[in-house]
């Protein structure tokens, strides 16, 4: 199993809370950037011709704000380059105040068959407090579109001044209108962005807060059928994002676009997050990595152990044993034991239990070696 | 019978902290050509990173100068340089017993301080000339009349002729050079007789072993001589002698009078201890100079290795700094909450912080040090006494009779103003009140007897913070005094942790027990379950909070670029897990075991 992830770095305007690579003034540049990106999907085509894709993830920034025609090409153009299955899942990542009947039923004619929406929050106040350039109206609007298509919702806690019943009430906009999968974020205040400051004024919920947030929501979500498949993300059953599951299953990927990141074997290397370096390197037929790091088996396991973790299912012990030549319960004998209390032990899986998923970090620390 | 060198002066320098010691004996070596300008370090004699930066002087560092006096004559002066600071007072003692004079620097504007007085005393008791100094004169807050009415008043010596210098800007610096000659006197001795001299400092060299200074009394010492020390049997050849220029300079042989170093291989420190007396083994002195009294550690502490693996290299680093500071006392201890570690005694706080700090720059350790103590005798009820300092050692409440505590007298030098937060300060710190002296209008002596505990924790701060720095402190071990102490445990998630126990009075019991659980609740990290903090007396819970349980520890989003990130950050936080202490199921960093000592927040 291995992924493609496009990054799409074009906005409309950026939200408070963005701490991506997505230039909202540079929209005029486009074109000029897919035709780098159809570019670069044809440079690296070679070397990973052995490679067989199932997914491919459009992301950003906002894909949906580009000239949709755009995207037809890019699912065309990873077609032509790389062997993509039939029953591929391609996924488009969309913003409810960016998007038109026509969009979403080109983006369905070309092979798109998952939709990413960007709802955050069913409250006007709280969108426009986030930069958001969509109401909650328009998100209606944009899931009247995806009628009878496979989407997921984003949607945000953490959020300044945000009650339970906003988060209540984001939950039920997106599964009454049809959601199979939603992904329910804590915010996380970046140095450099805006919503920096609230946080640095004590204006943002603390860890504390948002833990009853996260574990109210954990419950909405369950009342209305979304099981937790991952610590973020929820879903119908069935409906997991293949793309994201083979991260968190330590597979391959490619990325291509402005600050993409990759790992093909045991290397891990970066895109450059900025847009005139990209143009420059692929115009001039040079890759535009800023970062390689060649991953060493020990850190191998480390990130197997640490991705696996985050996932309801945990450690699956027999994949582990096939894919490391030792047994998990061996390796981890003093991990497992220090932290009984927190993981929950089968003869197939170790997993940390549900309600101390979201104070993983500390239980993970105690598996790694590297 | 030989007289030694009648143009030799061998003196040290006595000076509150700040008052400019270092920099009056930089200009003697300056104006005696010892050393040119452009040479010069900041400031020659204090050679440790520590001591520069802290302005202090720990290490007795001499130096030999050569001046031509109005008499045509030349005379060698030996400078024998002196810590300051309160803890180092038998150090002062060791260099004042190589010295026939000492210079008193007091400072124009602020007149005498408490431990300028402690090494006057010192020096009054070992014979010593004294010849007033009052400097920084430049200062426009100089009174240089009411500094020469104080050293008359308070400590009875005439300072009429006392020069009136500025060794920052170099004024009347040939007077002092010309008063040494005038007013110290020159050595006594034999050089005929057979070799006595004073081990007053030795240091640890690797090529050339132990490396001993001495001040020779009687007779001379050369390369080649059979020496020993009287404390020991081990005789060993003399490999070099020299005069200290500074920096090691051989010579031939040291004569009576004389002050220099030897060099002999010795390996051990152990085998020619500082104080001890040298003599020649084929020509023996009938016995050694009196040598001065034995270093007695005055605070305790627990020291151990973060990384429970490095021991050894604790043990190693403790012996080298040994080597030089034979003040410094350990030996092997163990802890339940810390592990294998040491059990150290010092002088004071300072040597305390001081050797601290050197393990962990010097040689590059990350220690964990357990709250400060002192030694308390313990009666037990079946009569057998014995002296605890650490409160983990202590026998179980029931067999103890009674305890006593040691107790100091504090000197306190304040301006009248302040005379009321002080007397505060004291009661609070249970102390009795001896004696109150108006030295002038401007200046308080205040005399305490105070529980030596209650002042290694805060006192010295709290003194400068409640004078706004104004006030001077010093104090002397006294005695010991019966007391009603008690063993304060704390318990983390119901289990004791031996490192944060501490021996208290029964008084203040129940208010450092709630302080120490509040400050212990805000430094223990939140955990994945609830941790009780709580106080205890002989079992008895006296204060309790508690360390909610962490909610939130996750990188909310992990997708493909976030991969090496999220494994940074936990990297990050298995870092600063690695320097924490497991108690019981509870981890704690290692800063924890210095919280205890923030008893109060004011």
């Amino acid at each position: 199993m291995a992924g493609i992830y496009v990054h799409i770095p074009f906005c409309k305007s950026k939200c408070r809370y963005c701490d991506f690579a997505s230039f909202p003034d540079k929209i005029g540049l486009a074109e000029s950037y897919m035709a780098c990106v159809y570019r670069e999907m044809a440079m690296r085509a070679p070397e990973l011709r052995d490679y067989a894709f199932n997914t491919l993830y459009i992301g950003g920034g906002t894909p949906s704000v580009i000239d949709e025609s755009y995207i037809a090409m890019l699912v065309a153009a990873a077609k032509k380059h790389y062997s993509l299955s039939n029953d591929a899942e391609i996924t488009i990542e969309l913003n409810p105040g960016t998007v038109s009947a026509s969009k979403i039923d080109l983006y369905k004619r070309v092979g798109i068959n998952r939709f990413s929406v960007g709802l955050q929050s069913a409250n006007d106040r709280l969108l426009a407090d986030l930069g958001r350039v969509h109401t909650l109206n328009e998100f209606i609007t944009c899931a009247k579109l995806l009628k009878g298509a496979n989407f997921s919702v984003d949607i945000m806690i953490g959020l300044k001044g945000q009650t339970p019943e906003d988060i209540g009430q984001a939950i039920a906009v997106a599964d009454m209108y049809g959601a199979s999968h939603i992904s329910m974020y804590a915010l996380t205040p970046e140095d450099g962005t805006p919503i920096y400051t609230d946080y640095l004024n004590g204006e943002l919920p603390d860890g504390d807060e948002v833990a009853e947030q996260y574990a109210f929501g954990v419950r909405e979500l369950k009342k209305r059928g979304f099981e937790r498949y991952e610590v973020s993300n929820f879903c119908k059953r069935g409906k997991e994002s293949r793309h994201n599951l083979n991260y968190w299953r330590r597979g391959e990927y490619i990325g291509f676009g402005v600050s993409a990141s990759s790992c093909i074997k045991d290397v891990r290397f970066t895109n450059t997050f900025d847009l005139d370096e990209y143009f420059k390197c692929i115009i001039s037929n040079h890759f535009a990595v800023i970062d390689r790091q060649e991953i060493s088996p020990a850190e191998r396991r480390d990130e197997y152990v640490m991705l696996a973790l985050r996932t309801a299912a945990g450690v699956d012990t027999a994949e582990y044993e096939k894919l490391f030549g030792v047994s998990f319960a061996a390796e981890y004998a003093a991990a497992i034991a220090k932290n009984v209390d927190y993981l929950e032990v089968t003869d197939k899986s170790v997993r940390i239990k549900d309600e101390y998923l979201f104070v993983q970090n500390t239980i993970i620390i105690d598996f790694l070696e590297s | 019978m030989k007289k030694p060198n009648a143009r030799i002066r061998n003196f040290c320098i006595i000076a509150h902290i700040d008052h400019g010691k270092s920099t009056l004996a930089d200009r003697l070596m300056e104006m005696t050509g010892q050393v040119s300008k452009r040479d010069m370090e900041a400031q020659l004699l204090d050679s440790m990173d520590i001591e520069r930066e802290r302005g202090i002087t720990i290490k007795l560092t001499p130096v030999r100068m050569f001046y031509t006096a109005a008499d045509g004559e030349e005379y060698t002066f030996n400078l024998i340089d002196t810590p300051g600071h309160v803890d180092f007072t038998y150090e002062v003692s060791r260099s004042l017993a190589a010295c026939e004079g000492a210079i008193l620097i007091v400072d124009a504007s602020q007149g005498i301080e408490a431990q300028t007085l402690a090494n006057v005393y010192l020096a009054l008791e070992n014979n010593l000339e004294i010849l007033p100094v009052i400097n920084k004169i430049d200062l426009p807050s100089a009174r240089p009349d009411e500094a020469k009415k104080e050293i008359e008043d308070v400590i009875g010596l005439d300072a009429s002729y006392a020069p009136l210098v500025s060794a920052k800007e170099g004024t009347n610096i040939g007077e002092v050079l010309e008063d040494i000659v005038k007013y110290f006197p020159a050595p006594s001795g034999d050089e005929d007789a057979p070799l006595k001299a004073l081990i007053f400092d030795s240091y640890y060299d690797n090529y050339k072993g132990v490396i001993l200074f001495v001040r020779v009394k009687d007779g001379k010492v050369s390369v080649g001589d059979r020496i020993r020390g009287f404390r020991s049997d081990k005789v060993y050849d003399v490999t070099e002698v020299g005069v200290f220029a500074p920096g090691m300079l051989p010579k031939d042989g040291l004569f009576a009078g004389e002050v220099g170093y030897i060099a002999a291989s010795i390996k051990s420190i152990q085998d020619v201890a500082v104080g001890d007396t040298v003599t020649n083994a084929d020509a023996p002195a009938a016995e050694p100079l009196p040598g001065y009294k034995k270093v007695q550690s005055v605070v305790y502490c627990g020291i151990y290795p973060l990384d429970g693996s490095k021991f050894n290299d604790l043990n190693e680093a403790l012996l080298k700094l040994q080597l030089n500071d034979a003040s410094l006392i350990f030996e092997p201890d163990t802890s339940v909450a810390l592990g294998f570690g040491f059990r150290c005694g010092f002088l004071g706080l300072l040597h305390m912080e001081i050797i601290q700090e050197r393990i962990e720059r010097e040689f590059n350790l990350d220690i964990i040090t357990t709250a400060p103590s002192v030694s308390y005798k313990v009666v037990k009820t079946d009569g057998e006494q014995l002296y605890v300092d650490n409160p983990s050692h202590l026998p179980p409440q029931s067999e103890i009779d009674y305890m006593e505590e040691p107790i100091v007298k504090a000197d306190i030098y304040s301006p009248p103003d302040y005379l009321g937060q002080i007397m505060d300060l004291c009661r609070d710190k249970r102390g009795t009140f001896i004696s109150m002296n108006y030295l002038d209008a401007n200046r308080v002596q205040l005399v305490y007897e105070l529980p030596l505990n209650e002042i290694i924790f805060d006192f010295f701060d709290q003194i400068k913070s409640r004078t706004r720095g104004y006030a001077s402190f010093d104090y002397e071990l006294k005695g010991y005094s019966r007391s009603k102490l008690v063993k304060l445990d704390i318990l983390l998630n119901g289990e004791p942790c031996d490192a944060l126990s501490m021996i208290v009075h029964e008084d203040s019991a129940y208010t450092r027990g709630r302080t120490l659980c509040e400050n212990l609740k805000e430094a223990i990290p939140r955990q994945l379950f609830e941790v009780p903090v709580q106080a205890a007396i002989g079992g008895k819970i006296i204060a309790r909070e508690t360390v909610k349980a962490v909610r939130k520890d996750v990188l909310a989003k992990c997708y493909g670029g976030d991969i090496t990130r999220k494994k940074k950050l936990l990297e990050k936080q298995k870092e600063g897990k690695k320097r924490m202490r497991s108690i019981g199921s509870v981890e704690v960093p290692s800063e924890v075991f210095m919280q205890i000592l923030k008893t109060n927040k004011d």
